[in-house]
């Protein structure tokens, strides 16, 4: 049963409707992981022409949840799927919530980096959310392409880099408030940065759910709110 | 796109007309087929009726009797014996006389007596055993009238007189009787009450009809049971094997045998071998048994078949046995087709000849029957004597017989129908 | 061309198209799956939950032939009591031969043959020596066609009763015809017409008065062949609203083609495919994630 194949219905009407469901899926994860790498450039930049992109592409991310959402909404009263399909169908609902709040969680970053600019704050690196925004980049394109390939395996490393991302969250919020008490001048940029960070941890919990969607999925168990070790066991069942 | 239909259009229209008359002219070939039957049916009866409507009038001739004791030889009326013996043909002899006083000589009176029926002294017969009181009392009588008076009478009403085997003087004598009102023609009870007869004007279908009735009798509480049974165990009980199979094909090839070979079946085992008497309803109903069987076991075996198989799950699923199976459900539903089947084998039997030639059911009987085992004959094989007999009356007698047998096989089907209605209607 | 006019196109174009491609897609999945069966024969054994602690029916092994053609191949399942199992399975995969074991309707039929072990509370209901007549009143069978009597509605729900002598008197049959035509729900259409032709209902209501007249004779297990697929959607949701009230009392086994009907009756599923019990799961499971791909296929509307 690891092979997952949507395909091959008697009715291709179906194939298509639910092949139609991954690749606006996929479209629009797509869509997310370019606001969030904005997101991350823009603060490095503090470039607000960035950032206002990335406020703005927000409405067309927003769109696409509500069509996916309908297309869902269509396949369920359609064709009632039952097992793989139906799991497809509700895993595709859950990952599109995911990516909103991603996209959401992008915007934030991008205000974080105007209100900066807007402070007046000096273009810097700032190491820790860059470390963070990689990771959590690359948390969300494996997640797309463990979606795009029902890759279990790599929905697991997925979820093994949210730990990852996690620790380094930890790291990064000591370092910030290391900075606020060094400094107590710079504490409402510094906030600013935090909430930056934040955010982006936020990204990551929600990549990993979407690798978690993915699991269910594909092996048709519910792996939220589990260890990691748990989790492997039950994959690897 | 729009021109491809356009042009499969174009075509199908062509061929339209082509297709409405080919419609029409099937339609019409059919018409004329129903339209051909019931001319065949139409003619068959107007032949039929007009020849034998006739036979259902018989004439008669007023004399006034006296019912003279001595000359009767009856001196007490209430003595059954005494009524049977009497010399009525004298008294009869007598009222002609003094009703045609110029008669003289011994052939001229023969010729007169004559015109009376044979027949006529059983009539003086029953009117003194019913009314011993008329003994010694003058009383006038419309008396049967003799077949070539008969004929003469019926053909002059239809404009040409026909004397046939009458003399000058006996015409003569026939006209003064019409002239005087003393000769009438009347309803001919005579042909629904007596048996048959030498005498056309005495004989009647009576006799064939209770015949027929007694054979059909045997034949229906034989061939119905025995056919129903047999439907039922090879429909719901016989295994389907081979021997099955077989006794199949031979009840479908026996419901094709020529029905004369029934009737020398009959004449070998029933009557040779059995030893059981000639001539008699009993043999008859059991050799149109024989002949029945495969119209009744296929028609009910056909109606078996019919009844939906869920219903016998049905019964079966809430667990009722085979034969509860069978007598509360399969034999409800069936029966209007197992009795239409039977009625239809009876009707085949009704019209039966051959077979009951063979059984000397062809035999010429006077008295009615009184049970299956007195010998009888029955109505196709009395139209079968009297189309053979030379006497103009039978000729008549023949077509009424014909048409009570029609009126039999009508009735026989109205009943069918009126069964099957009956009972479908009880679901 | 309105909205309603649209979807119904869109719907029917769909329709049309899955039915154009269903019957070759048919023959291909027959046609491949046989090799693997025959391939696979002595090593399948049914995946998930097929037996149960304690059954009220219980098959092992069970053989069926039509003549020298085998349609069901060595069934082990146990049917517990006051469950409601469902069997699904396309068409000629045995689910209809094997409910028609369990009460011997394939009796009936004489070119079929049964081996293996069938019991009923742990009587080998193939016994030769058992009666066949009250074992069909302990196992009651509504079928596919509503089939009621050409009788009257109270005789059809009195026929079971009167035969097996379950009543002494007039009135206590009176009061069985309620209390079955109460519980199959059918008594406040009913009752004011006991005795007018049970044919001359709606279907829905014909094939309700059938389960009255099953349950008149308080069977303890009841088999359903496809009772629902006659009817109409709201006649099957009463039938199916009527499965759940009695599987309180009775142990019913179903099969159906409605694979929404079987996720929505049954507490159990099994999955049949050319004569073999591939895979028995609670219904859940079944139709989230079932465990077999062929069960997957099958009820996902796949082939191959």
């Amino acid at each position: 049963m690891d092979k997952l194949s949507l395909d091959k219905h008697i009715s291709r009407q179906f194939n298509s409707d639910l092949e139609g469901l991954k690749t606006d899926l996929l479209e629009m994860g797509g869509l997310v992981e370019n606001q969030i790498a904005d997101a991350i450039r823009c603060f490095e930049e503090l470039d607000t022409d960035i950032a206002q992109r990335v406020i703005d592409n927000e409405d067309t991310i927003d769109e696409l949840e509500v069509t996916i959402d309908e297309q869902c909404t269509l396949v369920l009263a359609k064709r009632h799927p039952a097992a793989s399909d139906l799991r497809m169908v509700l895993a595709v609902a859950k990952a599109v919530r995911d990516l909103e709040r991603m996209a959401d969680e992008a915007q934030k970053v991008a205000l974080m980096a105007i209100a900066l600019a807007e402070d007046g704050a000096p273009a810097r690196n700032y190491p820790e959310l860059q470390n963070i925004g990689n990771g959590v980049l690359a948390m969300l394109r494996h997640a797309l392409d463990a979606f795009a390939r029902y890759d279990v395996e790599m929905a697991l490393s997925v979820v093994k880099d949210d730990q990852a991302v996690d620790l380094e969250y930890k790291a990064a919020l000591r370092e910030l408030i290391s900075q606020m008490t060094k400094n107590p001048s710079s504490i409402s940029k510094v906030m600013n940065v935090l909430w930056a960070v934040r955010s982006l941890e936020r990204i990551g919990d929600h990549a990993r759910n979407l690798a978690e969607h993915l699991i269910y999925l594909v092996k048709g168990k519910d792996v939220r709110h589990v260890s990691l070790s748990e989790m492997e066991k039950q994959v690897h069942q | 796109m729009n021109n491809s239909t356009n042009s499969t259009m174009s075509r199908v229209e062509k061929t339209l007309a082509r297709r409405y008359r080919a419609e029409k002219r099937f339609r019409v070939y059919g018409l004329l087929s129903i339209l051909f039957g019931l001319a065949c049916l139409a003619i068959l009866f107007t032949d039929i009726i007009s020849k034998g409507h006739s036979a259902f009038l018989q004439t008669r001739i007023q004399l006034t009797v006296e019912l003279d004791p001595e000359e009767l030889e009856i001196d007490d009326p209430t003595d059954p014996d005494q009524i049977r013996g009497g010399y009525y043909q004298g008294v009869i002899r007598d009222a002609l006389a003094e009703r045609f006083p110029e008669v003289d000589g011994r052939s001229a009176k023969r010729a007169l007596n004559a015109l009376v029926s044979d027949g006529a002294v059983y009539q003086l017969q029953d009117e003194l055993r019913d009314d011993p009181a008329l003994l010694g009392q003058e009383v006038s009588l419309w008396l049967l009238a003799d077949d070539d008076v008969d004929t003469y009478v019926k053909s002059r009403r239809e404009g040409q007189a026909f004397a046939g085997m009458l003399g000058e003087d006996q015409v003569q004598w026939i006209e003064s009787l019409i002239a005087s009102d003393d000769l009438r023609t009347q309803l001919n009870t005579t042909f629904f009450t007596a048996s048959d007869s030498r005498e056309p004007e005495q004989a009647g279908i009576a006799g064939a009809a209770l015949g027929s009735l007694l054979t059909l009798l045997v034949t229906l509480v034989l061939s119905f049971p025995i056919g129903v049974a047999a439907a039922i165990y090879l429909e719901e009980y016989a295994p389907k094997n081979r021997v099955t199979e077989l006794i199949e094909v031979n009840i479908n090839n026996l419901a094709a045998v020529p029905s004369i070979i029934f009737g020398l079946l009959g004449l070998a085992i029933f009557i040779n071998w059995f030893g059981m008497p000639r001539s008699v309803p009993l043999v008859g109903g059991l050799v149109l048994t024989l002949m029945t069987l495969p119209t009744i076991i296929i028609s009910s075996r056909a109606a078996i078949k019919s009844v939906p198989p869920s219903i016998r799950e049905a019964a079966l699923g809430i667990g009722a046995s085979r034969m509860q199976m069978v007598l509360h459900h399969v034999l409800p539903l069936a029966m209007p087709g197992m009795l239409t089947g039977t009625i239809i084998g009876m009707a085949q039997a009704l019209g039966e000849t051959a077979p009951l030639l063979m059984i000397g059911m062809v035999a010429f009987i006077v008295d009615l029957p009184a049970g299956v085992t007195d010998p009888a004959t029955v109505l196709p094989v009395q139209i079968f004597l009297w189309s053979d007999s030379p006497e103009r009356a039978f000729v008549e007698r023949t077509s009424a017989a014909i048409m009570v047998l029609l009126a039999f096989l009508i009735l026989m089907n109205t009943l069918a129908i009126w069964l099957r209605k009956r009972l479908e209607r009880r679901w | 061309m309105s909205m309603n006019e649209q979807y119904a196109s869109a719907v029917g174009g769909a329709n049309e198209l899955k039915e154009g491609r269903s019957m070759e897609a048919y023959t291909d999945l027959a046609g491949t799956d046989h090799a693997e069966v025959s391939k696979d024969r002595t090593r399948e054994k049914t995946v998930g939950k097929p037996l149960l602690e304690s059954a009220k029916m219980s098959t092992r092994n069970v053989k069926v032939f039509y003549d020298d053609k085998q349609v069901l191949f060595d069934v082990n399942l146990d049917i517990g009591a006051n469950e409601v199992i469902a069997m699904i399975g396309p068409s000629g995969c045995g689910k209809s031969t094997f409910l028609r074991c369990l009460n011997r309707m394939n009796d009936t039929i004489d070119s079929c043959r049964v081996e293996g072990d069938l019991t009923l509370d742990g009587q080998n209901i193939y016994d030769p020596k058992l009666d066949v007549v009250p074992l069909r009143a302990r196992v009651g069978m509504v079928f596919q066609k509503p089939n009621p009597f050409p009788k009257s509605i109270y005789d059809n729900v009195a026929y079971g009763p009167r035969i097996h002598g379950l009543v002494d008197h007039r009135a206590e049959l009176d009061e069985v015809v309620e209390t079955s035509l109460k519980r199959a729900g059918l008594w406040e259409e009913v009752k004011d017409r006991l005795h007018q032709p049970g044919t001359g209902l709606s279907g829905g209501q014909q094939q309700r008065l059938c389960i009255a007249r099953t349950i008149a004779v308080s069977p303890e297990v009841i088999l359903m062949d496809e009772p629902c697929s006659a009817l109409d959607p709201i006649a099957t949701a009463r039938i199916e609203e009527l499965i759940a009230e009695l599987s309180e009392n009775f142990t019913i086994a179903i099969v159906t083609h409605s694979m929404q009907q079987a996720a929505r009756v049954s507490s159990r599923t099994a999955y049949f495919h050319l004569g073999k019990l591939i895979e028995v799961n609670d219904t859940e499971v079944v139709f989230t994630n079932p465990q077999h791909k062929l069960t997957e296929a099958y009820i996902t509307g796949r082939f191959g």
